[in-house]
Formats: structure tokens, C-alpha cells, sequence
């Protein structure tokens, strides 16, 4: 068998392993970890005080334990760890998810809080102007961060989060790990079989590239459109 | 008509505004002057409450504020809808055209519709004579242009007052002028106008009445034309300095 065959024949399965899982649970955890992210946001920027501050202290813990912690670990807690978290009355068979909902979770999480960091950045590099004009104008705060001050943040923050999304398209793989059958587990599966490791494990690394490439345009694409506003003539 | 009774604040230790009790008549222009620092903007941004002071009173028509009591959004929203800023560094909103600008605040906060607002949007960039750069982007004005789309924005909301901090401060000399001429025609209007300048002609030339703020104090507070024939050393050493006669 060449090297074109094997391809030929591995690609169909990748490619559908890809669009089953790799695809839907990256999309899937991004849009959940961006919610997070603008709440974690609003939440570290907010100046109230009081009992406010117990809520401040848990969306700081939050940011901190994801990012001072490996994924692969992470996922390993979520998926292996979590069904052992055994409490009497309360959760006697502990918390036990499947794959896909376990790695869900997780690259939620994980997304939300360092998205949360480049959003927060995003926010505070509006100028103080736009927050008095807008609040000259009879705006409540809530009004001002939807309708001015949140359009202009996701325009600052579109190059980062871009490039937060396409590394968790990547790290997808690390699903793998937790029994999905996501794209990198169905090139080891075919490469156990046909005694191809190189030419299977380059097959998928092209296959990442193909889609990270993809989204490097649109990329551009999305920061021409929202960048309507800052041409000069 | 606004009325402040002994309104303080501090920075730290500085008193930005030390015990100030003014008026600011309905339908008339009133210019604040004084050196830079003198508490002036803090004054003008007091009366629209993106500044707090601690203590006094500010009385709009006949709803009374006192200072030293935390204000209710409720009260902060409500002064803020009859009293409109318009900024030094114009502030306008860059991701929204020109049009969109002067109706935001009309459909945000007004419940206009937005045919209603947009229809007063027009109106309002042709009597500031932007109407043929509705649909520009902020980036594309010049600060001439980018501040009279700022009035209009203001006028908008129908404040009863239009506050102006420093409005022509950033603008050429000759830009200056179609700004001036815009708020000139306000003031003959009879809109009720607060303006913190530096520009004395054009104060003595648009002003019912001049305050003249100094160390956060008011040192002056009466007529343009007896501010400007007045014999206090202060503002005689003010006005030499501001039109550069003691150079």
C-alpha cells in the first residue's frame, strides 16, 4: 500500500470524526467559555463592595485554578476524578458525566477564564470619555457596557480571542485522552492497525492545519467588517 | 434654574470646588473662566453628577439634591436627562456613523422610535450643518466637525441645559470659529448654556453672565460687562494674562 492510499483511505474517517466531535465540542465550548468570560469580566471590574466582594473572590479563585493548572489534568479531575467525589445523603455515586459533557465542561472553563482576562484588558482600554458621554446622555451602566462600551471591547478583542479559539480547536485533542472519539483518538486507532504512525499522525497534524488555516481567514475577515468604523479617509 | 448652596469637594487634600454657592439661570448663557486647575471642569461635571461633591446642595427647578447623602440613581439619571456634557475631546461614540450618534441617546434613553429619532437626528446635523456626513464614521471628522456633531448629540436629548467643558479647547484657531458660530446661534435661541472657556472674546461676546472660579473659589459672579471693566486685582491680573498683556 503507498503512502497515497493509506491516506486515501484514513482521511474519510478523520474527516468525519472531525466534523462528529472536533468541530461541534470546540464551537460548543467556546461559546459557553465566552459567556463566562464577559461575567468574569463584569464581575472583576465592578467597584461594588459588600457582600459583593465573597462573589469577586470566587470569580478570582476560578481564574486562578484554571489557569495555574494543566488541561490534560483538568480533564482528567472532570472526567476520572469527579465520579469518586463520593458525599453522603448528598452524592452517593459522586459526579459521573460522560465524555464529551466531561471535556465540554472542561474546555468551557478553561476558555472562560483566560478569555476573561482578554475581555477585562478589552474593557478597561476604552477610554473613560465613552463611559461620560454615554452616561451624559441618561445611560444606566447596564446600557452603556451593551450599546458602547462592549461593541468597542469585542473589536479590541477580536485578534486575541481568535487565537484563543484556535488553540482550543488544537487542544481538542487532548479529549482523547478522556475516551472521546475525536479526530486525534481516530488516527491513533487507524495508525494501531496499518503500522503507520508517520504518515497517520502527519495526516491529522494537516488536518488541524487545514481547519486553523481556515479560521486565520476568517479572522481577517472578521476584523476588516469590525473594523469598519476606524478607517480614516 | 440650577442652584448650588455651599457645594464642596475634595481630590486628596486639594478642595476642588470650596464651598460654592451659584445660580445658573434658565434660558441665558453663563461662561466659567478662571486659571487652569481653578476647579472649573470639576464645577461644570458636578452639574451633570459624573463628578460627586461631599457637601451642599444643588437645587434644579424645585427638585433639591443634598451632597452629603448618597445619591439614588434614580436622581443621578434624572438630572442627567436635563443636563447634557459636551466634552473637550468630543467623545463621540466610534463605532456608530454620525447619524446613529445623535440617536442613540434618543432611542436608548428617550423610547423614541427610531424613524422619530432619526428624523430629529437629521434635523439636528442640519442646523450644525454635518447633515451631509450622517453616515460617516467618527474617525473620518475633523475636531471642528467631530464637536458639532457633539452638540447635536446633546440637543437631542432636549436637556434644558447643554453643559460645555472646554468645547473649542482642542481646536484650530480658524476650526474654532465654526463651533463658536454654532453655539452663538444657541444662545440667541435662548438655550439655556453652560460653557467652561478659555476663549475670553468669545465669553464677553456670548455670556448673559461670567463666573470666574480661582482655587476652587468663586472670585467673581455677576455680569460679563462688569467682569470685564472689573477693578479686583485678580481678574485684572486674569485678563492681562489671558490676552497676553503682560508679556
Amino acid at each position: 500500500m503507498s503512502a497515497w492510499d493509506i491516506i486515501r483511505d484514513a482521511t474519510p474517517q478523520l474527516v468525519s470524526a472531525c466534523i462528529a466531535y472536533t468541530i461541534p465540542i470546540a464551537i460548543v465550548s467556546f461559546i459557553i467559555g465566552l459567556t463566562i468570560a464577559v461575567i468574569t469580566a463584569l464581575v472583576k471590574i465592578s467597584h461594588r463592595g459588600g457582600l459583593f466582594n465573597i462573589v469577586k473572590a470566587f470569580f478570582y479563585f476560578y481564574v486562578w485554578l484554571f489557569r495555574s493548572t494543566p488541561l490534560l489534568v483538568q480533564l482528567f479531575i472532570v472526567f476520572f476524578g469527579l465520579p469518586y467525589l463520593r458525599i453522603a445523603g448528598i452524592l452517593p455515586d459522586g459526579i459521573r458525566l460522560t465524555p464529551v459533557v466531561a471535556g465540554i465542561i472542561t474546555f468551557s472553563l478553561n476558555t472562560g477564564a483566560y478569555a476573561s482576562e482578554t475581555i477585562r484588558g478589552a474593557i478597561l482600554s476604552i477610554p473613560d470619555g465613552q463611559w461620560e458621554a454615554a452616561y451624559s446622555l441618561g445611560m444606566t451602566k447596564r446600557k452603556v457596557l451593551w450599546r458602547i462600551i462592549l461593541p468597542q471591547a469585542s473589536r479590541v478583542s477580536l485578534p486575541p480571542l481568535s487565537n484563543e479559539f484556535i488553540g482550543l480547536v488544537k487542544d481538542t485533542s487532548l479529549a482523547a485522552s478522556i475516551t472521546i472519539v475525536e479526530m486525534f483518538e481516530v488516527s491513533q486507532q487507524i495508525a494501531a492497525e496499518n503500522y503507520q504512525p508517520l504518515i497517520m499522525y502527519i495526516l491529522v497534524a494537516a488536518i488541524y492545519a487545514v481547519i486553523c488555516s481556515v479560521l486565520t481567514i476568517l479572522q481577517s475577515y472578521l476584523e476588516k467588517r469590525v473594523s469598519r468604523y476606524s478607517v480614516s479617509n | 434654574m440650577i442652584n448650588l448652596k455651599n457645594v464642596s469637594k475634595t481630590f486628596g487634600k486639594q478642595h476642588a470646588l470650596d464651598n460654592i454657592s451659584l445660580q445658573f439661570p434658565k434660558n441665558k448663557t453663563s461662561v466659567i473662566v478662571g486659571p487652569s486647575g481653578s476647579g472649573k471642569s470639576t464645577l461644570l461635571r458636578s452639574l451633570n453628577l459624573l463628578e460627586t461633591p461631599e457637601t451642599g446642595e444643588y437645587d434644579f427647578n424645585d427638585e433639591s439634591i443634598d451632597f452629603s447623602k448618597k445619591l439614588s440613581s434614580k436622581t443621578i439619571l434624572n438630572i442627567r436627562r436635563k443636563t447634557s456634557m459636551v466634552f473637550q475631546s468630543f467623545n463621540l461614540f466610534p463605532h456608530l456613523t454620525v447619524l446613529k450618534n445623535v440617536m442613540e441617546g434618543q432611542v436608548q434613553v428617550l423610547n423614541k422610535s427610531k424613524e422619530e429619532a432619526k428624523e430629529i437626528a437629521e434635523q439636528l446635523l442640519d442646523k450644525v450643518g454635518m447633515l451631509d456626513k450622517a453616515d460617516a464614521y467618527p474617525s473620518q471628522l475633523s475636531g471642528g466637525q467631530a464637536q458639532r456633531v457633539a452638540i447635536a448629540r446633546s440637543l437631542a436629548m432636549h436637556p434644558e441645559y447643554i453643559l460645555l467643558d472646554e468645547p473649542t479647547s482642542a481646536l484650530d484657531p480658524e476650526i474654532e470659529l465654526e463651533v463658536l458660530k454654532v453655539l452663538l446661534d444657541l444662545a440667541k435661541e435662548k438655550q439655556s448654556l453652560v460653557i467652561v472657556t478659555h476663549n475670553l472674546t468669545f465669553a464677553q461676546r456670548v455670556a448673559d453672565k461670567i463666573v470666574f472660579i480661582e482655587d476652587g473659589k468663586v472670585g467673581f459672579d455677576g455680569d460679563t460687562k462688569d467682569f470685564f471693566e472689573s477693578d479686583d486685582q485678580r481678574i485684572k491680573d486674569f485678563l492681562a494674562a489671558m490676552t497676553l498683556q503682560n508679556i
